[in-house]
């Protein structure tokens, strides 16, 4: 790890600034602890490898944190704040944090945005310690005394022995710079002495949420803005043949039909216009994708190549030919979509030679890059900024819509906002991976599982290795041509992977006749903290064997995800003529290391099992001919208010782990748990998602 | 450059100011709100009133302002989130859904309270179904639908008081 201190003339942050320059001019001490070139910047544009500030001190005494992930939230802003303020020994209040602007902080570093707290809180511990260590060195200096006795609290320095002595820190900012510190990295605060990290502060964005000022980027009203509405082919991989623009190009309010490549949109003054002119345009498509859902599993199958093998431990065949009993079975979830209630928006504006992007994303710095690529600009002539956020669920990465709007704003150079239609976002955004899992698992006279072995399609690798010790444990993780587009979606391929895995688990448990939890937890001996969630699940739950299938069951399932430890048991009630399936309550046990705002953690764990719940009852994408189907909340049913089930939580965290982002694990651990509790209930075993009914009254 | 289409002024009261506006009738309240008076606290969601992201009050009552023409408001009175607070002072649906953290992306949650305000006009004392049937129009994505059950009850609890 590298860390520094950094210091300049006082200035404002604006745009055509480089990051450098940005910190040169902002002022005041700038502390960058980062822990590249070490670790590779995922998502930093190229050639930026600076090391840009986490944190300063302004000379007006400001403390700003800065950090490349926006609210989408997770209430990462408070949380960082939280984490900066304790080192600080400062109120909250008296700290802002920027996020999401490619001009004023630092490269992503998160490898998942959903979890950044992981990655982006130890960052601003840090930066904040060693800010911290740099004022009170200051003060010392200026009083001459060793720097141990010097406090900060409140923003000001305090000589310890008299606490009348006190300068406030944006005095000593200039001198904390141009003191770099040397040694070793700063001492964080240990846990037991926290007085802001674990408090329930209330959200930094709240206020703004409720009263309606929270400004996402379809909201925002520039001089001289004007809207777009791109043209998009009736089904996937349709190429436009011909186009007649002329009805919708005479529309009045029409400003432009913009035709460039493969882009074709229409600019209007108003919003209305512009839908009604796209309407207008008359276009004549190509042959596209013949892919359809009916054949989506075979589909998958007969493309599937082997790209890695996560675990090869012990001799698998061997083990399985020599098991007094075997049990196999497959796994299916279908492609899922992310549905947040906001759907894509970006808003370019031209500005000479450069451009202002806001968008809807998460991934302000792979935006950049690509609106770069389009416009055939340096990437520092991009600035992207994410304002609010309306949720993501990995699903903002794509730059697409930036893209659109950005070749608009360039066609007609005025700022032109591209707000994507339910229609479109439900359409034309990649898709959670739809999986296949087999599993074939053999049991030795002992009772153990002496083999598993696991054959993954498409999904990926997050969560296919199983945190159970098997003697002979193979996992192989196969690509595959997937029909439709597909890319990052909470959880990635781990919910699919804890499905397959902890229904199979159970399906083992009861052909044994023994104990689901019991059978788990004679395999955890490896994995402590996991096998901790689960006891205490087991315990606080109240959980007992199984009875006699009466309509009303519960079952369980845990998962390891981002670092975080979830157990989870669901009671259910099953309607066996309808095959209805309602969620009475769900107990979520979890472990999420240092936890910064448990409030918050509570608040995302209670959403991951709603989300959740929605892709293990209901949600499939259909799609037939290239055609996507599903492209309204009609047809792409997410959760609602009737089907919220009650949910109890317990956090039993090690807070000497890193803080670990919590709105996962649970999320994995869901579907399986419903689907075993299904088991226990009315003893049918599902193994596709969703458990509609439909499904329900047809299981054996 | 307005739309030259043959159309009568739409006199409308947002947030107690009165509105003389040249659109078409035809036009979603919404679309009206937004683009023309850059009032942006009711979002567009789906544009189907599928979700209830948009949700404002028309003559106090909750109305899904994508799907409403703006010709439907003619003469009449609107209130959206931003005319909600009094003399800087929240609503207490406003306090509540701070109190119990009823949110996360936020997005949902302008139309998630104009629900709640009106609901609480017309049933001062909800039980925990009634809730859920009044609001069961709207959808939140990141789930924290039990949140705002409990936000409504503090809110009901406090305008009692």
């Amino acid at each position: 790890m590298r860390s520094g201190v950094a210091s300049g003339k006082t200035g404002t942050g604006r745009l055509g600034l480089t990051r450098r320059e940005f910190l040169r001019a902002a002022g005041g001490l700038v502390v960058a602890v980062s822990l590249w070139p070490e670790r590779p910047a995922v998502g930093a544009a190229a050639g930026e490898g600076d090391r840009a500030g986490w944190l300063r001190v302004g000379e007006d005494g400001r403390v700003t944190v800065f950090a490349p992930v926006p609210e989408a939230g997770q209430a990462l802003r408070t949380e960082l704040a939280q984490l900066a303020a304790e080192e600080l020994r400062l109120p909250i209040s008296a700290l802002e944090v920027i996020l999401g602007d490619t001009h004023r902080v630092p490269p992503d570093i998160t490898v998942c945005a959903g979890s950044a707290i992981s990655t982006l809180g130890p960052e601003v511990r840090r930066a904040a310690a060693e800010a911290r260590e740099a004022l009170a060195k200051a003060a010392a200096e200026q009083w001459r005394v060793p720097p141990e006795q010097v406090q900060l609290r409140e923003g000001r320095a305090l000589l310890i022995s008299d606490t009348d002595t006190a300068v406030p820190i944006g005095d000593l900012a200039q001198r904390a710079a141009e003191m770099r510190r040397a040694g070793g990295p700063a001492a964080l605060t240990p846990p037991a002495e926290h007085r802001v990290v674990g408090k329930s502060v209330p959200s930094l964005d709240g206020p703004a949420y409720v009263t309606g000022e929270a400004r996402y980027a379809a909201d925002l009203r520039p001089p001289g803005l004007a809207y777009g509405k791109v043209l998009r082919p009736p089904y996937l991989g349709g190429r436009l043949l011909s186009l007649q623009t002329r009805a919708a190009a005479a529309q009045p309010g029409v400003i432009a039909v913009v035709e460039e490549d493969d882009l074709v949109g229409v600019v209007a003054t108003r919003p209305d216009v512009a839908e009604r002119a796209a309407l207008s345009l008359r276009a004549t498509w190509g042959q596209g994708l013949a892919v359809s859902g009916a054949s989506l599993y075979e589909d998958l199958r007969a493309s599937a190549e082997l790209e890695a093998e996560l675990a090869s431990q012990g001799d698998v065949e061997a083990a399985l030919a020599g098991a007094r009993q075997g049990y196999s079975a497959s796994y299916r979830t279908p492609f899922v979509a992310h549905a947040p209630m906001e759907p894509h928006a970006a808003l370019a504006a031209p500005e000479g030679e450069r451009v202002v992007v806001h968008a809807s994303t998460q991934r302000p710095f792979q935006h950049q890059a690509a609106v770069a690529g389009a416009l055939g600009i340096p990437a520092a002539r991009v600035r992207v900024i994410c304002p609010a956020v309306g949720g993501a669920f990995g699903g903002k990465d794509s730059p697409e819509v930036s893209v659109q709007a950005a070749r608009l704003a360039r066609a007609v150079g005025r700022p032109v906002l591209v707000a994507q239609s339910r229609e479109e976002e439900l359409g034309w955004n990649y898709f959670r991976p739809a999986a296949v899992i087999d599993v074939r698992c053999g049991v030795a006279g002992d009772g153990r599982i002496a083999a598993w072995d696991c054959d993954v399609l498409n999904c990926g690798s997050r969560g296919a290795l199983a945190p159970y010790r098997f003697e002979n444990h193979r996992v192989r993780v196969h690509r595959c041509r997937a029909p439709l587009p597909q890319g990052p979606w909470r959880g990635m391929g781990g919910a699919a992977n804890a499905f397959a895995r902890e229904v199979h688990l159970d399906y083992v448990a009861s052909q044994l006749g023994t104990d689901p939890i019991g059978l788990r937890l004679r395999h955890l001996e490896e994995a402590p903290r996991l096998a901790r969630v689960v006891c205490l699940a087991a315990e606080r739950h109240g959980w007992r064997d199984r009875r006699p299938p009466t309509g009303l069951g519960s079952g369980f399932a845990c998962a390891v995800d981002a670092g975080s430890f979830a157990a989870v048991i669901a009671d259910v009630e099953v309607e066996r003529t309808s095959g209805h399936v309602r969620v009475r309550r769900v107990f979520v046990v979890q472990d999420s290391g240092l936890v910064i705002n448990p409030d918050n953690m509570r608040s995302q764990i209670e959403g991951a099992v709603v989300m959740g719940l929605g892709f293990t009852l209901r949600e499939a994408v259909r799609y037939e001919q290239g055609r996507i189907l599903t492209r309204s909340f009609a047809s792409y049913p997410i959760p609602t208010f009737y089907g919220a089930p009650a949910i109890d939580i317990v956090l039993d965290s090690d807070r000497h782990d890193l803080p670990r982002g919590g709105g996962t694990a649970a999320l994995c651990a869901i579907a399986p748990a419903v689907a075993n509790a299904i088991f226990d209930a009315v003893g049918k075993r599902l193994r596709e998602l969703p458990l509609s009914p439909a499904r329900v009254r047809s299981a054996p | 450059m307005l739309v030259a289409e043959p159309t009568e002024p739409i006199i409308v009261s947002v947030n107690g100011t009165e509105h003389r506006l040249e659109v078409a009738g035809s036009r979603s309240l919404l679309s009206v709100l937004r683009a023309e008076l850059g009032l942006t606290g009711a979002k567009y969601g789906c544009g189907e009133g599928e979700c209830g992201v948009c949700t404002v009050l028309l003559e106090g009552r909750p109305v899904r302002a994508c799907t409403t023409p703006i010709s439907h408001a003619h003469g009449r009175e609107v209130v959206t989130i931003e005319g909600l607070a009094e003399q800087g002072e929240l609503h207490p649906v406003q306090e509540a859904f701070l109190e119990a953290q009823a949110f996360q992306c936020g997005y949902c949650t302008p139309g998630m309270i104009m629900e709640a305000v009106a609901l609480l006009r017309q049933k001062p004392r909800p039980s925990e179904l009634e809730i859920r049937e009044a609001m069961s129009g709207h959808l939140c994505r990141c789930g924290t639908y039990s949140r705002i059950i409990k936000a409504i009850h503090l809110a009901a609890d406090a305008m009692r008081r």
